[in-house]
């Protein structure tokens, strides 16, 4: 069953998700008053990059007309996102635009309002993030994301609570990722720098091997030099099989390196392309790059 | 030059933290005193105050080791309140009364056992609430009936684990989210609840409960007490196996990384909810195998005898710095301690306000605690 779906559900949902586009919500009232006069940017971009054409065949994670925040405060309005298998997809966005949320949301962090989030064929949006975690799914928060007080093993080990027994073959193969990591396997993860204990929040992520790859801000706080190295991790987390979806403030360099970008205001998604496209693009570069 | 520079350094202290070089100055005359009594100098002051004095070195280590037996008690309590703090933000003021419940169930089956046939099951499981044997009638003793204080030891843990767990699940889970004083508020709720049930069920006689027939071996010349020998071994096996489950075990590292981020916790797949029930479990079963060894080493039990251990408890966890299972272990230590050997100086009446001084300048230098920041690592 888990085995056709996929494969199936592309081909079925993306005609719908691209009806859904424009005429729910906002988009349809622009549909229906707004003129050809340039009144609203967003239908010129939409227009020359298709959203949804761009997605692979093979659709990862499938978020349709979603719906989400935080108790009664409602943050995303009807944001539609794809990952393919083994995309690299990144949102950017302003401030507040709700692309951490986003990410929440995928990983069962947020209370659910409305919309679907399909992964490898099956609806997680009402589910608690310790099962999320069993469909393959992985997520590294923003801040706080080691175990101060446990060592760098130990943090691994924690990455693959949910197995019964620690995989040594992959604690060796996040050592052989990240060879500091197994220099200091035994100092407690709260003592390191900052983009050590990076590697230490996506070793422990990476420790069941995930399809899917969240990444919220992973360059937050790094001194600039090891900013690219960090990018570059990534991309070879990415050359490994796995998607990824990120989260970053540093958009231009995110946008470079990644497959596509979705383009976020207002908790409502506004445009997608391939990353390098978004960053030709005029309006978004000027909305949302700095010009 | 040199000096006037260290004099320089030193009036720069003394004027930076007055309080602590005056507590410095007390603390060096209160050892240099010691020594003098241990040594048996004695330099009058006054016709009723003098420096110095007699001390045996036998009555010295008597009192430090009936500190190092209280401490055991405050430290193996305290455990069981600091992870309670560290995972759940909550300061948990029923612990006194769940030290107490280990007391009388324990207590309940160690005499059934040590006294089946003498008296009663009901005068023997009530723990002599009515009339009927005496404790020396029952013979509750490691001498006499080893087996019932073994036997007690375990049903005082499992007892308090349900009464832990049920309290959990009654009161304080379905209020997790509203934060730690509503928490705390209802845990003096819950800790009143206890303590006048097991008034109602128990009585609220203080009596005696152990028989010391046989209890206090000569050795070499000092009298050894097999009850503290017991406190000492049990505590300190329970204390190791703690550090073990908590370094070593899978379930021991979640609950360290629960109580350093509950956040990131959820979102590795750690069962958050499993780890707090264990963490109860725990604590629980601590809390109660102290309130029993409590009562093996005075030998009387009262219905509000958690109740004042409390305090003592949550100056050990303090003062460890809280959050920190070897802070509560040496902080009970010292409190321990610092309440016996204080008696040297001071009367009976006073030597608990004597371990709360020591906890306030400990504090005023380090606010975080003795292990502050190490976390239950």
């Amino acid at each position: 069953m888990s085995a056709e779906d996929p494969e199936d559900a592309p081909a079925e949902t993306i005609p719908d998700a691209e009806g859904d586009e424009v005429p729910s919500g906002d988009a349809a009232a622009e549909a229906g008053t707004g003129s050809d006069a340039g009144g609203a940017p967003d239908r010129d971009v939409d227009a020359e990059s298709d959203p949804l054409a761009k997605v692979p065949d093979d659709v990862l994670l499938q978020v349709r007309d979603l719906d989400a925040g935080y108790g009664d405060l409602q943050i995303l309005t009807d944001v539609d996102l794809d990952v393919g298998d083994g995309e690299y997809v990144t949102i950017v966005g302003p401030n507040g635009a709700g692309k951490s949320t986003v990410m929440k949301s995928v990983f069962g962090l947020t209370t659910y309002m409305g919309g679907t989030i399909t992964f490898d064929g099956t609806e997680i949006h009402e589910r608690a993030p310790e099962e999320i975690i069993h469909e393959g799914i992985s997520y590294v928060p923003q801040n706080e994301n080691v175990f101060d007080g446990l060592t760098v093993r130990e943090n691994l080990e924690m990455g693959a609570y949910i197995l019964d027994e620690v995989p040594e073959a992959q604690i060796e193969e996040i050592y052989d990722r990240f060879p500091v990591l197994r220099e200091r396997s035994d100092q407690k993860a709260g003592t390191m720098s900052g983009g050590q204990r990076q590697m230490v929040a996506m070793g422990r992520a990476l420790m069941l091997d995930p399809d899917l790859l969240l990444l919220d801000e992973p360059s937050a706080g790094l001194a600039p030099d090891l900013v690219q190295d960090m990018f570059d991790r990534i991309d070879r987390i990415n050359d490994d099989g796995t998607a990824i979806l990120m989260v970053e403030q540093n958009a231009k360099a995110a946008l470079r390196r990644c497959d596509r970008g979705y383009v976020l205001a207002n908790g409502e998604n506004s445009y997608t392309d391939t990353g390098d496209r978004l960053l030709a693009d005029e309006d978004v570069r000027q909305q949302f790059l700095g010009g | 030059m040199g000096v006037n520079e260290s004099l320089q350094r030193g009036r720069a202290a003394v004027r930076g933290k007055p309080f602590l070089f005056l507590a410095g100055v007390a603390g060096l005359v209160l050892l240099a005193d010691l020594l003098a009594r241990l040594a048996g100098v004695e330099v009058p002051i006054t016709a009723e105050r003098s420096f110095g004095g007699s001390l045996s070195a036998l009555r010295f280590g008597g009192l430090v080791w009936n500190g190092i037996v209280v401490g055991l008690i405050f430290g193996l309590a305290g455990i069981g309140l600091s992870m309670t703090y560290s995972i759940l933000n909550f300061a948990n003021f029923s612990h006194g009364d769940l030290v107490t419940t280990g007391a009388f169930t324990g207590w309940g089956a160690a005499l059934l056992i040590a006294g089946w046939g003498g008296s009663s099951a009901g005068h023997l499981l009530s723990v002599r609430a009515g009339s009927g044997a005496g404790p020396n009638a029952i013979g509750a003793s490691v001498v006499q009936s080893p087996l019932a204080i073994l036997v007690g030891v375990i049903v005082a843990a499992v007892a308090t684990v349900l009464v832990t767990v049920a309290a959990d699940r009654i009161v304080y889970k379905p209020m997790r989210d509203r934060g730690g004083i509503p928490l705390l508020i209802a845990s003096i709720g819950v800790a009143l609840a206890l303590r006048y049930s097991i008034q109602f069920v128990y009585g609220a006689r203080n009596r005696g409960v152990t028989a010391t027939e046989g209890v206090g071996v000569p050795f070499y010349g000092v009298s050894i007490d097999l009850h503290e020998i017991t406190l000492v071994i049990v505590a300190v096996g329970l204390m190791l196996g703690t550090h073990f489950l908590l370094q070593r075990t899978k379930l021991g590292k979640a609950m360290r990384a629960m109580a350093d981020n509950k956040d990131l916790a959820l979102v590795t797949g750690i069962p958050t909810e499993r780890v707090v029930t264990a963490t109860w479990v725990l604590g629980g079963a601590l809390a109660g195998v102290s309130g029993y060894l409590y009562v093996l080493e005075r030998g009387t039990i009262e219905f509000n005898l958690g109740w004042f251990l409390l305090l003592f408890i949550f100056a050990a966890v303090i003062l460890g710095g809280i959050g920190s299972i070897y802070g509560a272990i040496a902080g009970g230590l010292v409190i321990g301690l610092v309440h016996e050997v204080s008696l040297i100086w001071i009367s009976s009446d006073f030597n608990a306000a004597a371990a709360f001084v020591i906890m306030i300048l400990v504090l005023l230098y380090r606010p975080e605690g003795l292990f502050g920041g190490v976390t239950t690592a």
